[in-house]
């Protein structure tokens, strides 16, 4: 293989086809232009003595062999890769690999690196030795190209940096025995794992005569390092070795099944390390597994999250009441802080009678209770139940519980008379002593500022120092813990506010809390698992893998060479200990592949004074583009000839002018066929109508009412602007059939005899209308004509006929305490050119019985129909100068008020419903209130 | 780019491409006889009469009676007016026969792109105006060998008919047929001449023989007077399958242009040895330029000799 090759020869075969295209070619010469000519006999009188071409001229055949040949290259897939890897001369060869997870993005590239130098080497005749940096232990021995291949094939990218100082002692002994070989060494780029010292090696060896190169990829590692959930959110630290494009990138947060949770950007800027930010809910974020960067494929770019970062959901409940005046003082304030920073901390809402019940409703994973005293009854038993099932629960003592101890504390506690309130008061404050080794704070510093001027004392029994996580020190305990059934009971002996201590306001409290929350949250992951049956004093000291990282980055069984962790393991991964999860499958531990505080440190491979080899990116060049764009180009220049030499082309510039139209053509078409814009649905009408609450009345179709419709609702409109807080806008005439109603709170409908029904299409609208809400005012406008048990008069029969086809309730004359007669003005009736017409409305429910009579009425809906007959709209129509355009009867100012009063109720009853009804209860409410 | 076209397709086998020709023709006639009712109506209107004394019922002029002349010549009416005798003349009236030759070889069914008209269609258009001007003037038109000459209103759509049931061994003769004609006759002979001049001048001196005389008239392409191709071209015959291929066309002109001017000048020679008048005429000229000449030359060739 050279730096030029094929990637599918066989297509090289159809070279095999050029001599017979060639042969078709020469004897199948361009048609010509065909013409019909009928004085022929003329013309072969002429032609005699001419001959006609008959073969393919030259320069066309020699460009068509061209063609074809191009054409079958382009096929083959030629590549031109040229490698300056490639040496051929017969020294022996040794590849030093670095092969931990920095190599693993860019793995492909090195390897095919390697590749190359074991190929040129193998034909070259020269021994190669092959030296990966985690197999550093192995002997390195100068061996054919081919067994260096396998290995070359077998190696994988470790899930850690492995120590280069072996590999550099093995390279100096195959330097020595080799003093003429050629040395490479495909690095990482990275100075962790001792690369200055296989630095010191190789220049060593160039000084003893070996040929010596340092290989790097252009790809600069990045790393992900101490992932946190905290309350707020979840943030991980991005590193990276130097200062390289892109500076930008996206984590992935993917939970247990692999699926992506969610994608937090981050950018570098100029700097090394930056941050990548989650802002989840605490649900979510519980269940993210690991985080990685998108695109690097190696074990460095994950961070795992186990269960000891879960986010724990804390409950916290004081005895001391939601009421309090104070509440920088409450002890809950101090919990809420200190616990805030890892835990989403809950508390019940105000005014819950039973908080610790309530909080117990949403699952907490631990449950903290300042001073809260346990009587036996429900909550108790549902505490006790919630430790039992994992939960832990965290007392703080104070007056409540030093008075009245429950047996959800795991001591007894001492009653005294000696201590003042059943606690103890120290003369002088009290210090901490240093944690033991069994408790969960070993290893917490202890602060000296940290006193304690008041406690509850345990009573001393058997075990309570197995029981005691922190103590004063005079031995005094003042954090006890018990484990009870899968649960955690743990009390601290001071309050949780500063009244009897400064430890809820020093950073000891928060690590205590962490710690016990730590612990609590576990649990609770058990819990809600329910696999857990293990007790945790007799889990192993140490912990076995579970799921390793592979080089890569990829989850897979751990290799044979894993090793258990101690259970207090923290550090970066290693050979013995490859990144990944250990221990229970419920409860896993992670083990971080770079450790809290890591750096990305590039190696300065300058210093050395080597010859420095980039792998580029990709340097081979596929010809095939080029091939084919030369393929197409000589068919065009192919067919230009073609047309020059059957005398199509006259004018070489017109056709050139044509091509180029048609081209400009085809790349202007599809942006002329772009799609039009929508149209909006509503009309301009319809947006008006949507954009002011107006009156509507219905159109008639004798001019005369409308025209009375229109102006007597314009009056109304004014008149309502005027006097209430509504302000309508200009009346609407619409038309059922046609018109959108939805926009229209009530519809005005004078009555015409002689106008035809509307259509099936409006009544089905109408009726629509009508259930949707909006109210319809018939009016008959027949007063004068009816005749109370006369035939009923032409609009009635003509509103029957229409109301037969609606679905309309049971009607009655409006009641005298209807809240329709309330609504804005108290009124006795509708009124409007005369006054002897009913007014109707849907009937209300019948009054309960037995109750006192109530001065309104009203049903749980506005009725949708009202039915007036007195013509209302002509008693309310004004002209421009405002006089009355119609005259009434009996007549009088009054009664023209009176129909406009009529009218504000109307509108007042249609906006705001039965609202009315309740108002005028108000009194009656209130004497009730007072007794 | 010039296109040529012929009206059936250029390489056929002969048998089939005369039935495709007769369907062609027996479409495209109604349109031609409608062409050529107008033709004949705007040739009509700018002849009329004869205006020359002569064999008539109608008075043509009064002329003094001349010494010599027989005596019941003189119109006495109108010379008891006066002291002179008088002579009433009438005007001419003699009827001629008239036989028209269209050529409908397949030279003919040809049209190129410059053309305004197919020269089959021209030559049967011209005819047939021409044929409806002659009766209209009182003469006898007939089909050169096919039918007698007669003088019927409708002679467009005779004529059409016996063209259309003419045997086709007739019609396709590039020559006209060697019929000999009445002493007194004319013949019109329309057709691209495309032929041998030789046999032409014998098949000429065949239909004189009796005294006949008549006119030529040459319908020509645009396309073979100005031979405009260029380029690799391979030109094929209408009437047989030959074919012959130039490489490049423009040089053919000049040598073109010389042969063809040579083969009109013997179609000439031809015609004026019998006494036939020749013209030519090109489709891309308005036929009516070509019937009114032609009808002018036919009214000024029946002058008595």
């Amino acid at each position: 293989m050279g730096a030029f090759f094929f990637t599918a020869p066989l297509a090289l075969a159809g070279l095999l086809a050029l001599p017979l295209i060639y042969f078709l070619l020469r004897v199948t010469p361009p048609r010509p232009r065909q013409v019909v000519f009928p004085p022929m006999r003329l013309l072969l009188e002429l032609s005699r003595q001419e001959a006609t071409p008959a073969r393919t001229p030259w320069p066309l055949l020699a460009l068509r062999l061209a063609i074809a040949a191009a054409a079958v290259f382009a096929m083959a897939g030629p590549v031109w890769r040229p490698s300056a890897l490639e040496r051929s001369s017969n020294a022996p060869l040794a590849i030093a690999i670095d092969d931990g997870w920095p190599a693993a993005p860019s793995w492909e590239r090195r390897a095919q690196a390697a590749q190359t130098m074991i190929d040129s080497a193998a034909r070259a005749g020269a021994p190669v030795a092959l030296l990966a940096m985690s197999d550093g232990a192995l002997d390195v021995s100068a061996e054919d190209g081919a067994t260096a291949q396998q290995r070359l094939r077998s190696l994988r990218p470790k899930p850690f940096i492995p120590d280069r100082r072996a590999a550099a002692a093995r390279l100096a002994k195959f330097a020595q025995a080799h003093p003429a070989a050629r040395i490479v060494w495909i690095a990482d780029g990275l100075e962790a794992g001792e690369a200055a010292v296989l630095g010191a090696a190789m220049k060593d060896a160039a000084h003893n005569g070996a040929e010596v190169e340092v290989v790097t990829d252009a790809h600069v590692p990045l790393a992900l390092a101490s992932p946190a959930n905290t309350a707020s959110g979840s943030e991980v630290e991005v590193l990276r070795a130097a200062v390289h494009e892109p500076a930008r990138g996206r984590v992935l947060a993917l939970d247990a099944k692999g699926r992506t949770i969610a994608q937090a950007p981050f950018d570098f800027g100029a700097e090394l390390t930056t941050q990548a930010r989650f802002d989840l809910p605490v649900e979510l974020r519980n269940d993210i597994v690991m985080l990685q960067i998108m695109g690097e494929f190696s074990a460095g770019a994950v961070a795992l999250f186990d269960g000891r970062s879960r986010v724990r959901r804390i409950g916290v409940v004081s005895g001391a009441g939601a009421d309090q005046e104070q509440p920088l003082l409450s002890p809950a304030y101090y919990l809420d802080k200190a616990l805030a920073p890892f835990a989403q901390v809950r508390q019940a809402r105000a005014g819950v009678a039973d908080p610790t019940a309530a909080l117990l409703e949403e699952h907490p994973d631990v449950l903290a209770l300042a001073d809260v005293g346990l009587p036996p009854g429900e909550t108790h038993d549902a505490l006790a139940r919630f430790v039992e099932e994992g939960g832990a629960l965290l007392r703080f003592s104070g007056p409540h519980l030093a008075n009245a101890a429950d047996d959800l504390i795991p001591v007894r506690l001492r009653r005294s008379d000696r201590v003042l309130g059943g606690a103890m008061s120290w003369q002088t404050p009290k210090k901490l002593a240093p944690f033991e080794p069994h408790s969960p704070f070993f290893g917490l510093a202890v602060p000296d500022d940290v006193s304690v001027a008041r406690q509850v004392l345990a009573e001393p029994e058997l075990g309570i120092e197995a029981k005691t996580w922190a103590r004063l020190a005079d031995g005094t305990p003042l954090v006890t813990a018990e484990r009870r059934g899968k649960g955690l009971v743990a009390l601290f002996h001071v309050s949780a506010d500063t009244a009897w201590s400064n430890l809820p306001i020093s950073g000891l409290f928060v690590d205590m809390l962490r710690k016990i929350s730590a612990l609590g949250g576990e649990a609770g992951a058990r819990r809600a698992s329910g696999a857990a049956t293990q007790d945790q004093a007799s889990a192993p000291q140490t912990l076995a893998p579970l799921r390793t990282l592979d080089g890569f980055g990829v989850f897979g069984a751990p290799p044979p060479t894993a090793k258990p962790i101690a259970a207090d393991f923290s550090g970066r991964a290693n050979v013995d200990h490859p990144p990944g999860f250990y221990g229970a499958a419920d409860a896993p531990v992670a083990v971080q592949t770079l450790a809290a505080g890591d750096v990305l440190q590039a190696m300065d491979y300058s210093t050395l004074g080597l010859r420095r080899q980039n792998l580029g990116v990709d340097a081979s060049v596929d010809l095939r583009p080029a091939l084919l764009a030369i393929v197409f180009v000589a068919l065009l220049i192919d067919w230009l000839v073609l047309l020059l030499l059957t005398g199509k082309l006259r004018q070489p510039a017109r056709a050139v002018g044509a091509l180029c139209v048609l081209a400009l053509v085809g790349a202007m078409a599809p942006r002329v066929a772009h799609a039009e814009p929508p149209k909006s649905v509503a009309s301009p009408r319809d947006r008006d109508a949507a954009l002011a609450t107006r009156l509507a009345y219905v159109v008639s179709g004798d001019a005369h009412v409308d025209e009375a419709s229109r102006l007597g609702l314009a009056t109304l409109s004014r008149v309502l602007a005027q006097r209430t807080s509504f302000a309508p806008g200009e009346p609407a005439s619409v038309d059922p059939a046609r018109d959108e109603l939805a926009f229209y709170p009530m519809l005005y409908w004078p009555i015409a005899a002689t106008a035809p029904q509307p259509s099936a299409l409006a009544v089905a609208k109408i009726g629509t209308y009508m259930k949707q809400g909006g109210v319809v005012v018939f009016d008959t406008r027949d007063a004068l004509t009816a005749r109370r048990g006369g035939p009923p008069t032409p609009e009635t029969l003509w509103l029957r006929d229409l109301t037969r086809r609606l679905d309309i309730p049971e009607l009655e004359i409006v009641p005298r305490d209807h809240v329709i007669t309330k609504t804005f003005y108290l009124l006795d009736g509708f009124y409007g050119r005369t006054t002897n017409g009913e007014t109707w409305v849907e009937a209300l429910p019948p009054e309960p019985e037995g109750d006192a009579p109530r001065p309104v009425r009203a049903a749980d809906s506005v009725s949708s129909i009202v039915i007036a007959s007195n013509d209302l709209a002509a008693a309310w129509a004004v002209d421009a100068s405002g006089e009355p355009l119609y005259p009434l009867i009996p007549g009088g100012a009054r009664q023209r008020e009176l129909a406009l009063r009529g009218g504000v109720n109307l509108v007042m009853y249609t906006l705001t419903g039965n609202y009315k009804a309740d108002q005028v209860h108000a009194r009656d409410l209130l004497e009730r209130l007072g007794q | 780019m010039i296109t040529t076209h012929a009206l059936s397709s250029a390489k056929r086998l002969a048998a089939r491409a005369r039935r495709v020709d007769a369907a062609d023709l027996a479409n495209r006639l109604p349109r031609l006889v409608a062409g050529a009712r107008q033709l004949a109506a705007s040739v009509m209107h700018g002849v009329h009469g004869r205006r020359r004394a002569g064999a008539g019922e109608t008075f043509w002029q009064f002329r003094p009676f001349g010494a010599g002349e027989a005596a019941q010549r003189i119109d006495w009416r109108r010379s008891a007016q006066g002291d002179h005798l008088y002579v009433r003349e009438r005007e001419w009236e003699a009827a001629h026969s008239y036989f028209l030759w269209m050529d409908c070889s397949p030279s003919m069914a040809f049209v190129s792109s410059l053309a305004l008209d197919a020269k089959i269609d021209r030559a049967l258009t011209l005819g047939l105006a021409l044929a409806e001007v002659l009766v209209r003037g009182g003469e006898r038109v007939g089909c050169l060998g096919l039918t007698n000459a007669m003088s019927a209103r409708d002679i467009i759509e005779r004529l059409a008919c016996a063209l259309l049931d003419a045997g086709e061994a007739t019609t396709r003769q590039e020559l006209p047929p060697p019929a000999a004609l009445p002493q007194r006759a004319k013949a019109v002979l329309i057709g691209d001449f495309l032929c041998d001049p030789q046999s032409l001048a014998e098949r000429l001196r065949r239909l004189a023989a009796n005294g006949a005389t008549g006119c030529l008239l040459t319908i020509a392409d645009p396309v073979e007077e100005t031979f405009p191709f260029e380029g690799e071209t391979e030109f094929l015959d209408t009437d047989s399958s030959a074919a012959f291929h130039a490489g490049r066309a423009q040089s053919w002109r000049e040598p073109y242009a010389q042969r063809l001017a040579r083969h009109r000048c013997e179609v000439e020679e031809a015609a004026k040895a019998s006494g036939f008048a020749s013209s030519l005429h090109r489709t891309d000229r308005p036929a009516a330029e070509a019937a009114m000449a032609l009808y002018m030359r036919l009214a000024a060739g029946v002058e008595p000799r």
